[in-house]
């Protein structure tokens, strides 16, 4: 059953009902006022009569008539003849006894109607004073008339009962339909989101509580096809991930088993043998870097961090410690400057992102070039920073920079062994410090990139 | 044998592919980038070139477009097998396309297919006193035509193919009598043994232990 269904269903029965019970209940009282009133009218008119039979008994006392039964008969009578006119019936008994009887043809033409009307009567009997007690007037008044006037307005009642139902069912089915037009908007539109199409939205300018709805339904469909593409967003970048692991693997893998191969199966000499034996080494230590750089970013991703209060100098002995013979090593020199004493944060990760940095900016440097390493204080936030003024990147590069396993220059960065996963784990370093990195980079002007961290000193 | 550049960035890669080129006998020429293809070409003619697609600076399809004119057969190798580029290197010219991880066999048996239909492959073998010829199909000992079954001139080419690297009586048996044949590997030994007593090589045609059989000619 449809809802538009139920209300329809409801309403009808309710005014029905409650139309029908107010006429019947009307009817009755008008029924009860029109006999009390009919009581009354022939009350007194029986009174009037009685008093009018009284005085012409008095008088004809008076002139010395004796009572007998035919003068009371011929008294009655004329009383009799001339009521009978007015619809009236009187009757006169004496101790019980009648005297006069109602004379047949009260109205004359009328015998069946009155015979069906016969109970529709009302009789009234009351003696006359004194000292004609022993006499007793009956009054009898037929009332058919008002019997007939409210079968009439039965009647009517039965036919406006049948004209104004269908003629509801007609307003309220129209009405109900206009009502609930909104529903049926709004249920065609989930249906359609049902779907998946989750750029529908509900159409509905009314200010009533499906207006309402309607504005909450379509800010919900917004934020849902603002999840569904985000999520679809990260799945694309999982599936980028995915497919550059899947070349990352398979180029040293391609190497090591074809080097494996040679070694095993073919026919060459000690030199060859010791660089095939190399190249395998050096593509192992490949892939175990890029496991454990995989295995940290998943460490920093799971494991809520402690921060601590870091010495800015023993970081950068730390740092210094592991980059200084790879820098010199490549011609370069190392620079460190702070100007703040510490940083809140985990030391070690710390100095593996100023490693990483580090790492990043050696091979894109020239010979006798300076890498910079600062630390310092910037509207309230510590900052750690690594400055180069090597080949720099474009903006797309930059722009590119943080995803996993990209190089702004493949085959360089490769031939050191990078995995392509340095920025992507400094990203990771700074979000579990709640911090940020910033990159700024031109082509030609060298690369910094910054650490931004929240909480100082 | 044929002169052959391979242009790989990833220099392991690249030396293994040359040193595998070596030693079936070709030559060969390095090259670590698409933009130095160009002069390099300029410089010596190569008969066929091993191309990698992700190159930095001009990458390998770049390259094909540039190197069109001097119709020279290019083998594309890539790490990425989507249909779409190997379209497009198909489009470009190319004559065969491999993805990495490769095997060397595979490599070199595409090698030897593209050289083929090029007619550069190498017509003839020498070696010691033995002539192979490969068109006609004959073999000559001191001069004396030695008569083989195809089966075994088969086998005998396969050998000369991939000389130098040991090859499985498996994969021997895959090579020379076709991936349907059903024999057992005792039918390679055989047919081994009918070689080396029909050409004297009982030392060039070397066994190796637990792994097949090797035809060993000096680099």
């Amino acid at each position: 059953m449809r809802f538009w269904h139920k209300i329809l269903l409801a309403v009808l029965v309710l005014f029905i009902a409650a139309l029908d019970v107010s006429v019947v209940m009307v009817l009755k009282k008008s029924w009860q006022l029109n006999m009390a009133s009919e009581r009354k009218r022939a009350a007194s008119e029986q009174l009037l009569i009685t008093n009018s039979i009284y005085e012409n008994l008095e008088s004809n006392r008076f002139r010395g008539m004796s009572l007998n039964p035919e003068l009371l008969v011929s008294v009655t009578q004329s009383y009799g003849q001339h009521y009978r006119k007015q619809g009236i019936g009187l009757e006169l008994r004496e101790n019980g006894r009648l005297l006069y009887p109602i004379e047949d043809g009260v109205s004359p033409g009328q015998e069946e109607t009155r015979a069906a009307q016969e109970e529709h009567i009302m009789t009234l009997a009351m003696p006359l004073p004194a000292p004609y007690q022993h006499l007793e007037l009956v009054y009898k008044r037929d009332i058919s008339g008002l019997y007939a006037q409210q079968e009439e307005l039965n009647r009517f009642f039965v036919m406006i009962n049948w004209i104004v139902g269908p003629l509801l069912v007609v307003l309220l089915y129209l009405l109900i339909r206009h009502l609930t037009k909104p529903l049926k908007l709004l249920s065609e539109t989930t249906k359609t989101i049902a779907e998946g199409d989750y750029s529908k939205r509900v159409e509905l300018n009314s200010r009533d509580e499906f207006g309402e709805l309607a504005f909450n339904f379509n800010k919900m469909a917004t934020v849902i096809e603002q999840r569904m593409s985000d999520l679809a967003g990260m799945a694309e970048d999982k599936q980028r991930m995915v497919d550059n692991l899947a070349h990352e693997l398979r180029t040293p893998l391609t190497s090591m088993q074809g080097f494996a191969e040679l070694l095993t199966t073919a026919n060459i000499d000690q030199d060859d043998q010791v660089k095939a034996g190399r190249y395998i080494l050096s593509e192992t230590v490949r892939l175990k870097n890029l496991a454990f750089k995989l295995l940290d970013l998943s460490v920093l991703r799971h494991q809520p961090l402690v921060l601590a209060e870091v010495d800015v100098a023993s970081l950068f002995d730390t740092v210094a410690q592991t980059e200084q013979q790879r820098v010199r090593d490549n011609g370069l020199l190392l620079e460190m400057n702070s100007s703040i004493p510490a940083v809140w944060g985990d030391a070690d990760l710390l100095a593996a992102l100023l490693v990483n940095l580090i790492e990043n900016a050696i091979p894109v440097s020239r010979p006798g070039q300076t890498i910079r390493v600062l630390a310092y204080q910037q509207d309230g936030e510590g900052v750690l920073e690594v400055q180069d003024s090597g080949s720099g990147m474009t903006e797309e590069q930059s722009r590119r920079a943080f995803e996993p396993f990209y190089r702004a220059d493949s085959s360089r960065s490769r031939a050191y062994g990078h995995a392509g996963l340095g920025l992507s784990l400094c990203r990771q370093i700074a979000e579990a410090h709640q911090g940020r990195v910033e990159l700024q980079s031109a082509p030609g002007e060298g690369t910094s990139i910054r650490l931004f961290l929240s909480s100082t000193l | 044998m044929a002169h052959i550049l391979v242009v790989e960035d990833e220099q392991a890669i690249n030396d293994l592919i040359t040193m595998n080129l070596k030693l079936v006998g070709h030559t060969y020429a390095k090259a670590y980038s698409g933009s130095e293809v160009a002069d390099m070409l300029e410089k010596e003619r190569a008969d066929l070139i091993l191309l990698d697609v992700m190159l930095p600076g001009l990458d390998g399809f770049g390259v094909m477009e540039q190197i069109a004119p001097l119709r020279i057969p290019v083998i594309l190798i890539t790490a990425r097998g989507a249909l779409s580029d190997r379209i497009r290197g198909f489009e470009l010219g190319a004559d065969d396309y491999i993805i990495k991880p490769f095997e060397i066999l595979e490599l070199l048996a595409r090698i030897n297919v593209v050289l083929r239909r090029n007619e550069q492959a190498a017509s003839a073998f020498v070696c010691d006193r033995v002539e192979v010829r490969f068109t006609e199909r004959q073999v000559w000992v001191d001069q004396l035509l030695v008569d083989l079954t195809a089966r075994e001139f088969e086998l005998l080419e396969v050998l000369i193919r991939n000389r130098n690297i040991a090859l499985s009586r498996e994969k021997l048996l895959e090579l020379a009598w076709g991936y349907d044949y059903a024999g057992d590997t005792r039918t390679v030994d055989v047919h081994i043994r009918q070689l080396r007593k029909k050409l004297g090589w009982e030392e060039r045609i070397k066994t190796v232990f637990k792994l097949g059989y090797r035809l060993e000619v000096q680099v």
